[in-house]
Formats: structure tokens, C-alpha cells, sequence
């Protein structure tokens, strides 16, 4: 494990990547202590201040209604991460699990697992968390809930992937052979063998769920107002375009930035994988 | 010698890693006449592979290496070449076959279409229907009768042995002057090994080709080989031709392999030293005549 | 041939139960919502005595097994309900609005692997010099973005500050072409009109660009992780051995390998870009089938809501079929699997 992260630091580019996700998971943690106007992450109004370009005061420029950039960025950033570790921490379990029982059991078990894993499968990300958002409330909540509901899958078919191959390998027969019961070898004999795999593909989707999540409230399906969030903030500035660009320049950036920060790192974790096996 | 084909001379090689150098090869002196037969055997790891590899130029393009040393085809100083020139000699001069026939040939496409790649290096711009015309006789000197079959076959729809006897077709598709073999059949059953062995044979006695044998095999060495190098550990300890080294063998590495090897009518086993310091003795060099053609 | 045909039957099979498996969960969720569709539709004003009339109509007092079995009624006959949108059947309304979106999906599909592929294979032949470490940073950036923010980033750019490209639409409004396959690009040159065809192409550009940007960096990763494997295997050694020039290896003896493994990842990209066409189209008022979508979501239209996920899937699952079969017809070891030698 120490040897793995030391690894990390050596390479430039995820050493990079560590560095900007530490920046952005520590200003979203010490948001209220770093932000100049901590107070406009909620419904506040500064019509003298409305509209600015980027200036001294106000780095990043301020919003229509006089909420200065930066600050709301930042809380952004909390939100974002926010949603990011529910959504993995409640569909990664639930997404092994099934992974590891179709892979493990075979048979009609198998087959019905995996057939209902192929409809989320079917219909593309987006639409599916779309469709699911309009259906419902569009509050944070069932923001989360759509994207955990499609979420799971992908760790199903990956789980299932590695279940039926390392069904195969010695240690497993070994197991069935002195008579453990099917959960132990799910768990204690499969399970820590995919432990890499799973950490690699959470940090690749750690970006992934933000991405998706911003394109959500970029379609007015997510986040609401006056809660900041990333897409819906490059919406909002979108139809002010070319004046104001910062309005929706930034955000981008900063979506770019998180997202470009975790793919460094978990590329590098993935390359370590190709080179165990 | 005007019949000298390959001739190494001083060879070593090292490898340079983050934190240290590591020796492979040391000092090797080793020579191929036309038409000469020559093996090279030594255990994994003695540095017998990495040979082949570099006299056909594919080992100096690896991060890290640094190989010294002369390398001689014809006359010409290899390791002084061009890229160019060096490319002009393999697959024309000088070919190879590999350890397992089967991961060596390209599976995404026919036997035939390899065919007409390799036959193109000898006939450039040959048409594909002439490439198979040859290609056919071809299969058919390494005793292959369905050779329609096996031109229009994926290289994982053939047995093994069947493979390795492409492989030697391939190799002498067009007649080279040295043939290079690295531990050909290991990968195969030990009959259809000898068969394949045996065919191999008959081929380069006919076409006059040398080869560089590389083996682990001593049994095959004997029957194949005119002259024999025995490399432990990136350095020859013996050299000299094949009935000396079998009949007068003098390093004590050379006699542990020659005793290790389970004979088929003893029943003791073999008590292998662990002792290598036996082994670093200095290097004996059979004096007898070249056995030449 | 019949292996090849035994596994499109397997392939479509597999299809239908899961599209039938997309359909049973679409109209679950539709059905589920809190609220009365029918009152939703009808609006605040209307009388108890409508909403009831309504409700009887959309068989909304049935129970849901009945519901669904007249919704799989409706659908064998094409029939996919009215919008209370656009009051329009959906099946109209998304036969206008799918060409607009297909076109730009198809057109990013090729731009991603005409683009993306070479970058890869670039990138694995010289891998640890600078242009790889390059390419692989920008072709990880392409993939950073969500599709909107690299639309609204290349529009400034080349929109409004480099006035390049127009802004928005298909095709300027003083064209007028008919509608043959409701492809621009294509209709444009049955009609005749050069000059249309052009103007078709400079509008769907740009859009189409921003879209397969994380589309061409995915390939582009893909295609070099696969490339280097592939140069480590021992029938390329074996064909350097043989003198084969690099050029050739590389585009021909190397790259069929690579590309085999990185196909069903490229299908699957493909298919995303369906579901992230939504935001391009938002961006350049592209009008497809986002725009449509979007509303119809927002209005809870559930007839149109249900129509476009499903011709949705229903594309995502082709494309896969497409995809599976065009990797059998590339891998000979599928191919002859089923055939006994």
C-alpha cells in the first residue's frame, strides 16, 4: 500500500492530479474559512455589484444577481463531491454484490442478474437520469438517487467480469474443496482480489458522477437555485454569451480541473494494475 | 576466413536500471561458418535468447541497453550499420524461428497472407497469387500435402507441430544464409518435436544454410549440431565440436548439465551442486578442426 | 456463413428481452410518479368531471399489469400516444426531431474514430517521447469535460470570437430542401444543391466537434494502451525479425490486433454520445431531439417521455448489435468458433 502511493508521488502526472484534488476536496472543506464572500453560496442580492468582469474585489467576476464567482465555486465544489461520495457509496456495494453473486453462481441466477443489469446497461447514462429526474422532484436528493440508480451496473459487469474468471484459479477450488460455504469465497476469497479494480474504477468515477451530475443541472434537472452547482451555473451563464463569458467560463474550467484531477490519478492506479497482473 | 558468415567477437551487454547496471552477456566470442551447424546451449536465463536477438538489431532499440562489442555478417560490421542496412538482411539472409509457433504468427490473419509478406521481402511488389504458388511448394518441402488448407487457415486452427513446420517454411522461404533457431520445438510434444527436428535437418543440409541452434536440449544438440558453445550465465565456459565437447567434456559446468540430464535407463537421481563457484572456472576452448562443408 | 447468422439470431434475441426489460422499467418509473398525469395535463382549471374523462381514456384506473398490456398494444401497432406537449402523436414528433440528432451523433462517431484512432496509434509508436506524453494529456482533457462545457468553450472561440463558424441552427434559413431522409448532409446532395451541402456541413462542424471530444480521447487512450500490448506480442517480434518495415507493422499487423479489443469500448462511446447529444444540442440550439426531450421532461409528459427513451435504447441496442457483429466479422476466433474444424 505504501509502496502504491509512493508510486503515485513519483509520476508527475498524477502527481498532479493528487495535488488538484487535494486543492479542490481542501477548499471545499475549508470553504467558509477561504472565500471572500461566504454568505453568497445561498440567495443573497448585490445589485450594485451585479454583472462584473473579473477584478480585484471579486477574482472570478460576479453572477447576475452580484454573487461573486469564486465564493460560489467553491461551495460548488462542495456539493459536487458531496453527491460524488453518496452516489459511489451507496451504488458500489449494491453493484458488487450482484456482480459477485451472477458471477459466482451461474446457472438462472446468473442469467437473471445480468439481463436486468443489461436494461440500466441499455439505455445511455445520461438519458436514463434524465428521464428518471423529470419523472420526479427535481430536488438534490432524487438527484442522487437517479444517478445511484444507474450507477450500480457498471459495477456489476465489471465484478461479474473478474467473478467468472477468477472462478477458475487454483485458491477458489481450493476453497470449494475444503467445504467453504459460497459467501466465504464471494467475499473472503474473490472479493479481495478485485479490491484494486474497484478502487481504480471509483476514483475514474468519482469525475464521472460529477461530470454527469453537472450536465444534469445544466439541463435544470438537478441542482436548483440557490444552491450552487457547477452545470447549472455554466447554464445560466450560456445564454449571456460573449459579454459576460466568465459567467460561464470558470465553471467549466472548474468542472475540467476536479474531473482532469481525478482521471490523472486514477489512470496512474490503473497502469499499477496492468503492471501486477 | 572467406567462409566466415557470422563472426562475434567481444560481445557483452548490460542493461542500465534506475538504480544499478546489470551484466547479461560477457566477453562472447563466437563464430559461424557457411553452411555450418552450431549450437548454443545454456540454461533460462544464461543469456542464449538475448544472442539472437541481438545480432538481428532487435535488442538495441530497448531502453537501457547498452551492447558492446562486434557483431560481423559477411564482413560488415553490424553494430556500425544503418538501420536501413541491417533491415535488408532479416528475413533475407538472415531469418528466424521462434520458441512457440503458434503466438508467433500473426492471428488476425491467414497463413497465406504472412506467407505473401515474408516472400515479398525476398520478391518485392509479388503478386499475391504467385506468393501462394511458392508458398504451396514450400509447405510442401516441409511435408505439408494440404497446403490449400493451410494457406487459407488462421494459425490457432492448426495443431502445434503443424505451426512450427510453417515457421520453418517461412523462415526458409527466402533462402537464407544463416538460420537462426531459438529452442525450436520446446513448445511441442516430444515426438512430434523429433519430427520436426529431423525435417529441419534435411532442409539446411539441402540448402546449404547455417544455423545457430539455441538450446537447452542436449539430447537434440547432439544429433543436430557440428559445433557446440556452452554459455552459463552471459559467459562461454566451453567451446569446440560436438564430439569433444561430448566425449572429451573438461569445464564443470558443461559436465553438471551433461549429468543432470535424467537418463531413460537410470534410476539414481542426479545430485546437482548447489556449488556454483565450481562453475566460474575459466572458459576451455576445444582445439579441434573446424568441421566445415 | 451460419455461424455468422446464428450469432446475429443470438444477438437479436438477447436484444428483444432486454429492450422488453427497458420497456417494462420506463413505464414502472412513468407510472410511479406522484401526482395525476391527467390532471397535470389538463392544468389546474379543468373540472373534476374532465380529469375523470381523461383518466378513463389513458386507462389511468386500471390496474398496472392492464395498463402495460395496452401500452405493448399500442406500441406492436406503432402507435406510441399523443404529446400533451406538442399534441401531436409522438411517433411525428420524433420522426422530425431523431434525423437532427442522429446526423450530429454519426457525424461525431466519425470524427472520433477518423481522428481518435490515428492519435492512439501515433501516440503507441512513440511512446515516451514528447508528442506521446502531449497527445496523452490533451486526449485525458477531452475526456475531463462534459460535451456542453467543450461546446460552449469552442463556440466562443470560434463562433463569436474567431467569427469561423455560425452559431447555431443546421443550415441557414434561406435554404429550402426537402425532406428525403431528414439527414441534412444527405438531402442536401440528392436535391442537387452544392452550396447547401456546405452551409449543412459548416453548421453541424462544430457541434459535432465539441461532442466526439471525449469520444476522440477515449479512442485515442484506448487505441495506444492496445497498440503497446499488441508490440509486446511475440508475432510482431517476429515479423521485425523478418525485416516488415515499421510503417507497416504499424497500420496494418499491429493496428487489426488493437482494434479488436477496443471496439466494443468505441461502441459503447458511441452509443454515450446519444445520451450527451442532449447538452450540444442545448448549446447550439441544435434542433434535435434535446430540445424535445428536455421539454417534455420538465412537462412530465409521459407518453413522449416513455416514446423517446425507448427509440432511444432502442438505437443504443442496435448500435451494440452493430458493434458485436462487426468485431465477429474482425476477430477470426469468433468466427470459427461455432464451426467445427
Amino acid at each position: 500500500m505504501k509502496l502504491k502511493i509512493k508510486i503515485l508521488l513519483a509520476n508527475p502526472l498524477s502527481f498532479m492530479g493528487l495535488l488538484l484534488i487535494s486543492l479542490v476536496f481542501g477548499s471545499a472543506i475549508f470553504a467558509d474559512f477561504i472565500t471572500p464572500f461566504p454568505l453568497h453560496k445561498g440567495a443573497v442580492v448585490d445589485f450594485s455589484n451585479f454583472n462584473q468582469a473579473p477584478n480585484l474585489t471579486n477574482i472570478m467576476g460576479t453572477d447576475l444577481v452580484g454573487r461573486d464567482l469564486f465564493t460560489r465555486i467553491i461551495y460548488a465544489f462542495r456539493i459536487s463531491i458531496m453527491l460524488g461520495v453518496v452516489v459511489l457509496i451507496i451504488s458500489v456495494p449494491i453493484g458488487v454484490f450482484m456482480g459477485l453473486l451472477a458471477g459466482y453462481s451461474g446457472g438462472k441466477l446468473d442469467f437473471v442478474l445480468m439481463r436486468i443489469t443489461d436494461v440500466f446497461l441499455s439505455i445511455p447514462p445520461l438519458v436514463l437520469a434524465m428521464a428518471v429526474m423529470g419523472l420526479l422532484e427535481p430536488t438534490i436528493l432524487n438527484g442522487m438517487l437517479a444517478v445511484t440508480a444507474m450507477w450500480w451496473p457498471w459495477y456489476t459487469r465489471l465484478i461479474y467480469n473478474l467473478t467468472r474468471s477468477e472462478k477458475e484459479e487454483g485458491y477458489v477450488v481450493a476453497a470449494e474443496v475444503v467445504g467453504a460455504s459460497r459467501w466465504h469465497i464471494m467475499f473472503r476469497e474473490i472479493l479481495p482480489n478485485c479490491t484494486h479494480a474497484i478502487i481504480t474504477k471509483m476514483t475514474l468515477d468519482f469525475g464521472f458522477v460529477i461530470l454527469i451530475v453537472s450536465s444534469l443541472s445544466f439541463l435544470g434537472l438537478g441542482v436548483q437555485a440557490p444552491t450552487p452547482d457547477l452545470g447549472s451555473m455554466v447554464a445560466e451563464g450560456a445564454r449571456y454569451l460573449p459579454d459576460s463569458w466568465w459567467l460561464t467560463v470558470f465553471p467549466g474550467l472548474a468542472i475540467l480541473i476536479i474531473v482532469f484531477g481525478f482521471n490523472l490519478v486514477g489512470d496512474a492506479l490503473r497502469d499499477m494494475m496492468d503492471t501486477d497482473s | 576466413m572467406s567462409d566466415s558468415l557470422l563472426d562475434i567477437q567481444n560481445l557483452s551487454l548490460s542493461f542500465q536500471g534506475l538504480t544499478e547496471t546489470v551484466d547479461v552477456l560477457d566477453n562472447i566470442n563466437l563464430s559461424i561458418s557457411r553452411g555450418e551447424r552450431v549450437a548454443l546451449v545454456g540454461e533460462s536465463g544464461s543469456g542464449k535468447s538475448v544472442i539472437a536477438r541481438i545480432i538481428l538489431g532487435l535488442l538495441q532499440s530497448q531502453k537501457g541497453a547498452i551492447v558492446k562489442g562486434s557483431v560481423r555478417f559477411r564482413g560488415i560490421e553490424l553494430e556500425a550499420a544503418t538501420g536501413n542496412q541491417i533491415e535488408s538482411l532479416r528475413g533475407r539472409e538472415i531469418s528466424m524461428i521462434f520458441q512457440d509457433p503458434t503466438s508467433s504468427m500473426n492471428p488476425v490473419y491467414k497463413i497465406g497472407t504472412i506467407f505473401h509478406e515474408i516472400l515479398n521481402r525476398g520478391t518485392h511488389n509479388i503478386s499475391k497469387k504467385l506468393a501462394l504458388i511458392k508458398a504451396s511448394k514450400l509447405l510442401e518441402e516441409v511435408s505439408i500435402t494440404e497446403f490449400k488448407r493451410v494457406l487459407e487457415s488462421y494459425p490457432f486452427q492448426l495443431s502445434g507441430g503443424m505451426n512450427q513446420r510453417v515457421m520453418i517454411a517461412l523462415a526458409l522461404a527466402n533462402k537464407p544464409a544463416l538460420l537462426i533457431a531459438d529452442e525450436p520445438g520446446t513448445a511441442l510434444d516430444v515426438t512430434v518435436q523429433a519430427q520436426t527436428l529431423k525435417l529441419m535437418h534435411n532442409l539446411v543440409k539441402k540448402n546449404n544454410t547455417a544455423v545457430l541452434f539455441i538450446s537447452h536440449n542436449l539430447g537434440v544438440v547432439h544429433q543436430f549440431a557440428d559445433r557446440v558453445y556452452v554459455i552459463y550465465k552471459g559467459r562461454i565456459v566451453e567451446s569446440g565440436s560436438t564430439s569433444s565437447i561430448f566425449e572429451n567434456t573438461k569445464h564443470p559446468y558443461t559436465k553438471a548439465l551433461m549429468n543432470a540430464v535424467p537418463k531413460i535407463t537410470s534410476k539414481s537421481f542426479f545430485d546437482a551442486s548447489d556449488d556454483s563457484s565450481l562453475f566460474k572456472q575459466p572458459a576451455f576452448h576445444h582445439k579441434d578442426r573446424e568441421i566445415g562443408q | 456463413m451460419s455461424s455468422i447468422l446464428r450469432l446475429i439470431v443470438q444477438r437479436i434475441s438477447l436484444a428483444l428481452i432486454v429492450l422488453i426489460g427497458v420497456s417494462m422499467l420506463i413505464f414502472a418509473i412513468a407510472r410511479l410518479i406522484p401526482g395525476d398525469p391527467a390532471r397535470i395535463a389538463l392544468g389546474p382549471n379543468a373540472t373534476v368531471e374532465q380529469v375523470e374523462i381523461l383518466r378513463e381514456t389513458l386507462h389511468l384506473n386500471d390496474p398496472i399489469y392492464l395498463q402495460y398490456g395496452y401500452f405493448v398494444r399500442d406500441i406492436s401497432q406503432g402507435d406510441l400516444g399523443v404529446s400533451l406537449y406538442t399534441n401531436r402523436p409522438v411517433t411525428t414528433d420524433i420522426a422530425q426531431f431523431l434525423p437532427a440528432t442522429l446526423e450530429l451523433v454519426i457525424v461525431a462517431g466519425i470524427m472520433m474514430i477518423c481522428i481518435g484512432l490515428p492519435l492512439g496509434m501515433i501516440s503507441a509508436r512513440y511512446k515516451g517521447q514528447f508528442i506521446d506524453n502531449l497527445l496523452r494529456v490533451v486526449s485525458l482533457l477531452g475526456v475531463s469535460a462534459p460535451s456542453f462545457v467543450w461546446a460552449v468553450i469552442l463556440m466562443l472561440l470560434f463562433a463569436y470570437f474567431l467569427p469561423i463558424f455560425p452559431v447555431a441552427g443546421r443550415i441557414e434559413d434561406t435554404y429550402v430542401i426537402k425532406a428525403v431522409t431528414g439527414f441534412l448532409l444527405i438531402d442536401t446532395l440528392i436535391d442537387g444543391n452544392i452550396d447547401a451541402f456546405f452551409n449543412a456541413f459548416w453548421h453541424i462542424f462544430l457541434p459535432a466537434f465539441a461532442l466526439s471530444l471525449s469520444g476522440i480521447g477515449q479512442a485515442a487512450r484506448l487505441t495506444r494502451a492496445n497498440m503497446i500490448e499488441t508490440y509486446n506480442k511475440p508475432y510482431i517480434e517476429m515479423m521485425r525479425a523478418y525485416g516488415v518495415s515499421p510503417f507497416r507493422i504499424a497500420s496494418r499487423y499491429a493496428f487489426k490486433p488493437s482494434l479488436i479489443p477496443s471496439l466494443t469500448i468505441i461502441g459503447l462511446d458511441f452509443a454515450a454520445m446519444l445520451g450527451n447529444a442532449f447538452l450540444v444540442e442545448a448549446v447550439f440550439a441544435w434542433p434535435g431531439l434535446s430540445r424535445y426531450g428536455v421539454a417534455v421532461i420538465l412537462r412530465k409528459d409521459l407518453n413522449a417521455i416513455v416514446g423517446t427513451v425507448l427509440i432511444i435504447s432502442l438505437t443504443f441496442v442496435l448500435v451494440n448489435i452493430i458493434v458485436d457483429l462487426l468485431i465477429a466479422f474482425l476477430n477470426p476466433r469468433i468466427r470459427y468458433s461455432q464451426r467445427p474444424k
